[in-house]
C-alpha cells in the first residue's frame, strides 16, 4: 500500500489556469482550468474529498469501521482510495472491466479491493459505469451497517465541491471575465455546480456541455442517448444553454496538436472539451474556460493502441510537457 | 471443498451481486465442475439464468425451495 502525508488534502482545490495559445487570439482569450494539479491526479477528488467530509458530519463514516464503496470509471476511485486511505476508511471500487489497466493498477496501490463488473452482468440497466453503479448499490444495500456508498451521481456534495471551489476559483481567477465554460458531463457534478455559481454571478455566462459519441473512449463521460442523465445532473439541468458534440477522431486528433502547440500533455476528456473550444463559434473578446480534468500521463497505452502518440514520443512528451503536477502517490 | 462441488451462498444478497459472485465463481473452477448457487433476490432467477447461457455454460438445474432459488451450473468452458 502506497503511504501518503495527510497534510495533502490541504492541497485540494485551487488548481492553476492557463492560457491555451493555441486558440487565443485579438482580443478572444482561451484557457484551462488544470484538475491534473489536484494531488491524486484530477478534478474527482474535490468531489471524493467532500463526499467523505459529508458522510463524517452526518455519521455515516466511522473511521477503523466503514468501507466505503463506489462505482467509477477511474479518477474517483483514485480520488476516493487515497483521501479514504487518509483518514482511516477501507474502499472498495466497482469499475467496468473496460477502464485502462493503469488506473486501475494505480487504484489497487492505493490500497482499495476492485471489483470489475462487464456489460453482460444486469439486463435492466446500461452498459459501463451503469453497471457499476448497480453492482455498489446492491453491495451496500445488503450490509448497511458496514458499506457507505457515497455515490457521485447523486450525492449533493459532489454538487457543492464545485459550487463553492471550482466555480469562484474560475470567477476569481479571470477577474470575473468569464464568458463561455465547457466541460464534459459524467455525474453533473462539475457543469451544474460551477454552472450555477458563474450564473449567479453574471447570468449571460453561457454554459456549454460536451456530449462524446456513442461507443466513445472518453473515460468519466457519458453519452444521453445510451446512458441516463444522473440524478445529480437533472436537478439542474437548466443552467446547461447549449451542448456540442464531439466523437472520437476529433478528441483523441488534438492530443497532439495541444502538445505540439501549448505544450500540454492532456488527457482524452481534456482533448474531447479542447476540440469543443475549438470548432464552437465564439465571439470576439470572449473569455473561455475549459475544464481539463486530469492530464495524459495515465494513457500511454492508451494513445499507443489508438495510434495517437508511440511509446518513445509519448516517453518525450511527459519529460517535456509543461505544467505537470507531483502527484501524492 | 473441491472444485467439482464447488457451493456459493448469494441469499440476504440483492442483484446483481448474485450474478456477479457467480461470474467469480465460475472464473475460478475448472471446466467441467459444477457450481450450486443458492439466491433469494427474485431477479436472481432471471439474472443468473441469463448470465449461465449468454456466457456457454450450462444450467443444469434451477430449484426453488420457498423464497430460495438454486442454481446447478456446470462451467463448460
Amino acid at each position: 500500500m502506497t503511504l501518503v502525508n495527510t497534510s495533502v488534502l490541504t492541497r485540494i482545490g485551487n488548481t492553476p489556469l492557463v492560457g491555451l495559445d493555441s486558440l487565443s487570439g485579438g482580443t478572444t482569450s482561451y484557457h484551462a482550468k488544470l484538475e491534473g494539479h489536484n494531488p491524486f491526479g484530477s478534478v474527482k477528488d474535490r468531489a471524493a474529498l467532500w463526499m467523505i467530509r459529508d458522510g463524517e458530519e452526518r455519521g455515516i463514516l466511522t473511521a477503523g469501521k466503514s468501507i466505503i464503496i463506489e462505482p467509477t470509471s477511474g479518477n474517483t476511485g483514485i480520488a476516493l482510495t487515497g483521501i479514504a486511505n487518509l483518514l482511516g476508511y477501507k474502499t472498495e471500487i466497482v469499475i467496468p472491466e473496460k477502464a485502462s489497466n493503469e488506473t486501475k493498477e494505480i487504484i489497487r496501490n492505493l490500497g482499495a479491493t476492485i471489483f470489475e463488473t462487464s456489460d453482460d452482468l444486469c439486463p435492466k440497466v446500461g452498459p459501463g459505469t451503469d453497471q457499476s453503479v448497480a453492482l455498489a448499490t446492491s453491495i451496500a444495500s445488503s450490509r448497511p451497517d458496514t458499506y457507505y456508498s457515497p455515490n457521485q451521481y447523486a450525492n449533493e456534495a459532489n454538487f457543492k465541491g464545485h459550487y463553492l471551489g471550482t466555480g469562484p476559483e474560475i470567477w476569481g481567477q479571470t477577474d470575473g471575465m468569464v464568458t463561455h465554460f465547457f466541460t464534459g458531463v459524467g455525474t453533473g457534478g462539475t457543469i451544474t455546480g460551477i454552472g450555477k455559481f458563474l450564473k449567479e454571478k453574471n447570468p449571460n455566462v453561457k454554459i456549454i456541455g460536451c456530449q462524446p459519441q456513442k461507443d466513445h473512449l472518453i473515460q468519466g463521460w457519458r453519452n444521453f442517448e445510451e446512458s441516463a442523465k444522473p440524478d445529480l445532473f437533472l436537478k439542474r439541468e437548466d443552467v446547461v444553454d447549449d451542448w456540442v458534440s464531439v466523437d472520437n477522431d476529433e478528441a483523441f486528433s488534438v492530443v497532439r496538436e495541444v502538445f505540439e502547440k501549448d505544450r500540454l500533455l492532456i488527457s482524452p476528456s481534456s482533448a474531447a472539451v479542447y476540440a469543443c473550444m475549438k470548432k464552437y463559434p465564439i465571439p470576439d473578446g470572449a473569455c473561455v474556460v475549459g475544464i481539463f480534468a486530469d492530464d495524459g500521463r495515465k494513457f500511454k497505452s492508451v494513445y499507443s493502441s489508438l495510434g495517437v502518440m508511440t511509446d518513445a514520443e509519448f516517453d518525450d512528451a511527459l519529460i517535456n510537457a509543461r505544467h505537470m503536477s507531483d502527484l501524492a502517490y | 471443498m473441491s472444485d467439482a462441488a464447488a457451493k456459493l451462498d448469494a441469499t440476504g444478497l440483492f442483484c446483481p451481486e448474485p450474478v456477479f459472485r457467480t461470474k467469480i465463481a465460475i472464473e475460478r473452477m475448472q471446466a467441467g465442475n459444477v457450481l450450486t448457487v443458492s439466491a433469494d433476490d427474485p431477479a436472481a432467477e432471471e439474472d443468473i439464468s441469463r448470465w449461465v447461457t449468454r456466457n456457454g455454460h450450462e444450467l443444469l438445474d434451477m430449484s426453488k425451495d420457498g423464497s430460495v432459488i438454486t442454481f446447478q451450473i456446470k462451467k463448460v468452458k
